[in-house]
């Protein structure tokens, strides 16, 4: 194959690509969607739900306050703290509740590996920037909080190439 | 006013030829790395590569970390590529444990594994496209790896560093209906991929900037202990996944693509005609997996070694052979870990190939080796 040949190929298959479809993400506008409600444990069978490990969520009324997933945290990431809660549960004795700092959290959900009462899981938020280091911290009242995730855009494929539809 | 400089400002001699140059190591062209190049007007004279700048002591922290716990931070030297590096050491784990990994398992860590593959080398091919002045290289290997990363989110939930492998299986099932997914996303990624054969691969201007250039015999390969991409491109026929089949790759039908060339060109072109391989090996692997059953042993919460014991296992990576050898003396955490790593052992050929070559040639030689600069350092 001549050099002049060559080229005409290379610039062609780049040409082609002006009738097919985009496939950017207009991210802040269009936002991916996921499978499932985030990462979930099932302690009884030992075996994971698939999902996004995205930020997490507190059952007030499971947690025992057992320190399970600040001690998984601490070979890890350390970003688990137990704090003191006003509120009183009957199966929390000493009012501890884990508090998550996203600042240092690298997402690899091992803690919600370790709690062995189904109170701690993993949600599809990941929207978690703020502009103090103070706002990254997570209190366990604010973990309570199911967030609500706008999920409209899946790759979709066809002759005409994949797009973000 | 004195005309003495200090040392390290003073002007050089006129007819000193040999001037020292160093790429790196916050150069673009040369990751977290420095090379110090020689060179007489614009050829290169000698070479001596300076890793280290990225030491994380990944290996030390393992000794103060239980087995499971070392999980998120022993895949971090290639976050890219995280399964295969965090591969050999789940392994190694599981037999110093005696744990039976179940049947589905093995087929699902084949198949994050070879995801993991092409994403790592779709990667490296958009840096590789970038410093050979290619910039439709750069755009369509960085768009398209979103295709599989899709894939391993749905898979893993992590876009990178996923933290999915270990001790006795994985970490969650397969989402429903995640195999048809998969088989539409790596058509249409296989698809893809051959177009750019001739955008890149036959484009005279890349054949001519990177033919003959960097020529690693095949006597050199094996002298230097090179491993993967670049020791197939110098014509040796070494690839783990055949010679030394761990999980279920003896079952599945695997291909390793070798040329004889050895140089920049060869190079490059293997990790290509292995995203093609991988795409197959997903395929059988989608086809022969079992429908149902298990995916993870479950483990006692310390899970202790028996005594004192070692262990070393290796996979092939995006970048080769990468081992991991473990000696465990009967506690929760292990007595040492080290990894092998590929980058390293495939930068002791660098030297060697950049002699005599234009400075200019410097990237596409370079970048030819797969080096990833945090590996190395780990």
């Amino acid at each position: 194959m001549g050099t002049a040949t060559g080229i005409i190929r290379a610039l062609n298959s780049g040409i082609k690509h002006i009738a097919l479809k985009r496939f950017t993400l207009r991210y802040p506008e269009e936002k991916l969607k996921f499978v499932g409600d985030g990462y979930q444990f099932d302690p009884s069978t030992g075996v994971g739900i698939a999902g996004l490990k995205g930020r997490h969520m507190l059952f007030h009324d499971h947690c025992t306050g057992c320190q399970l997933c600040s001690i998984a945290c601490e070979g890890v990431a350390e970003a688990i703290a137990m704090v003191k809660v006003p509120e009183e549960q009957t199966q929390n004795k000493k009012s501890i509740m884990p508090q998550i700092d996203y600042g240092k959290c690298v997402f690899c959900g091992l803690c919600v590996d370790a709690c062995p009462f189904y109170a701690l899981y993993m949600t599809n938020d990941y929207e978690l920037s703020s502009f103090s280091k103070e706002g990254l911290i997570y209190t366990p009242a604010q973990l309570q909080v199911k967030p609500y995730v706008a999920q409209d855009s899946e790759i979709q494929i066809s002759d005409r190439g994949a797009t973000h539809g | 006013m004195t005309n003495e400089l200090p040392p390290g400002l003073a002007l050089r001699k006129v007819d000193e030829r040999i001037m020292t140059l160093n790429v790196g190591p916050q150069h673009p062209g040369s990751g977290h790395m420095r090379i110090i190049v020689q060179i007489d007007g614009d050829y290169i004279v000698a070479c001596d590569p300076d890793p280290g700048y990225v030491h994380r002591g990944e290996e030390k922290m393992a000794e103060y970390r239980n087995y499971i716990l070392n999980i998120p931070h022993l895949e971090r030297p290639v976050i890219h590529d995280s399964c295969n590096v965090l591969y050999p050491y789940v392994l190694g784990v599981e037999e110093l444990l005696g744990i039976e990994v179940p049947e589905r398992a093995k087929y699902v860590r084949v198949i994050a594994s070879e995801l993991n593959r092409c994403i790592y080398i779709m990667y490296w091919l958009a840096i590789y496209g970038i410093f050979l002045g290619h910039s439709t290289m750069f755009m369509w290997p960085a768009g398209d790896r979103e295709l599989l990363i899709d894939l391993m989110e749905k898979m893993t939930g992590a876009r990178v560093t996923h933290a999915h492998f270990v001790p006795g299986g994985v970490r969650n099932d397969l989402p429903p209906n995640f195999e048809d997914v998969c088989l539409r996303h790596v058509n249409y990624f296989e698809k893809r991929i051959k177009e750019y054969a001739a955008v890149f691969y036959d484009n005279p201007i890349l054949i001519a900037r990177t033919r003959d250039t960097g020529v690693l015999s095949r006597q050199d390969a094996i002298r230097f202990g090179t491993t993967g991409s670049v020791l197939r491109a110098s014509g040796v026929d070494y690839d783990l996944r055949k010679k030394e089949p761990y999980d279920v790759y003896d079952e599945l039908d695997v291909h390793t693509n070798v040329m004889k060339e050895g140089d920049s060109y060869a190079r490059s072109r293997i990790p290509w005609l292995d995203m093609l391989e991988s795409c197959n090996i997903i395929r059988q692997a989608l086809q022969k997996m079992p429908k149902s059953g298990s995916v993870r042993v479950k483990l006692k919460p310390n899970p202790k070694g028996k005594g004192f014991d070692t262990v070393y296992k290796r996979v092939e990576s995006g970048r080769g052979s990468l081992g991991c050898y473990i000696v465990s003396d009967g506690k929760p955490e292990p007595y040492r870990v080290k990894l092998s790593v590929p980058s390293f052992r495939n930068l002791v050929a660098l030297p060697n190939l950049l002699r005599g070559e234009k400075l200019g040639n410097m990237p596409s030689v370079y970048w030819s080796l797969n080096y990833w600069p945090v590996e190395a350092d780990r």
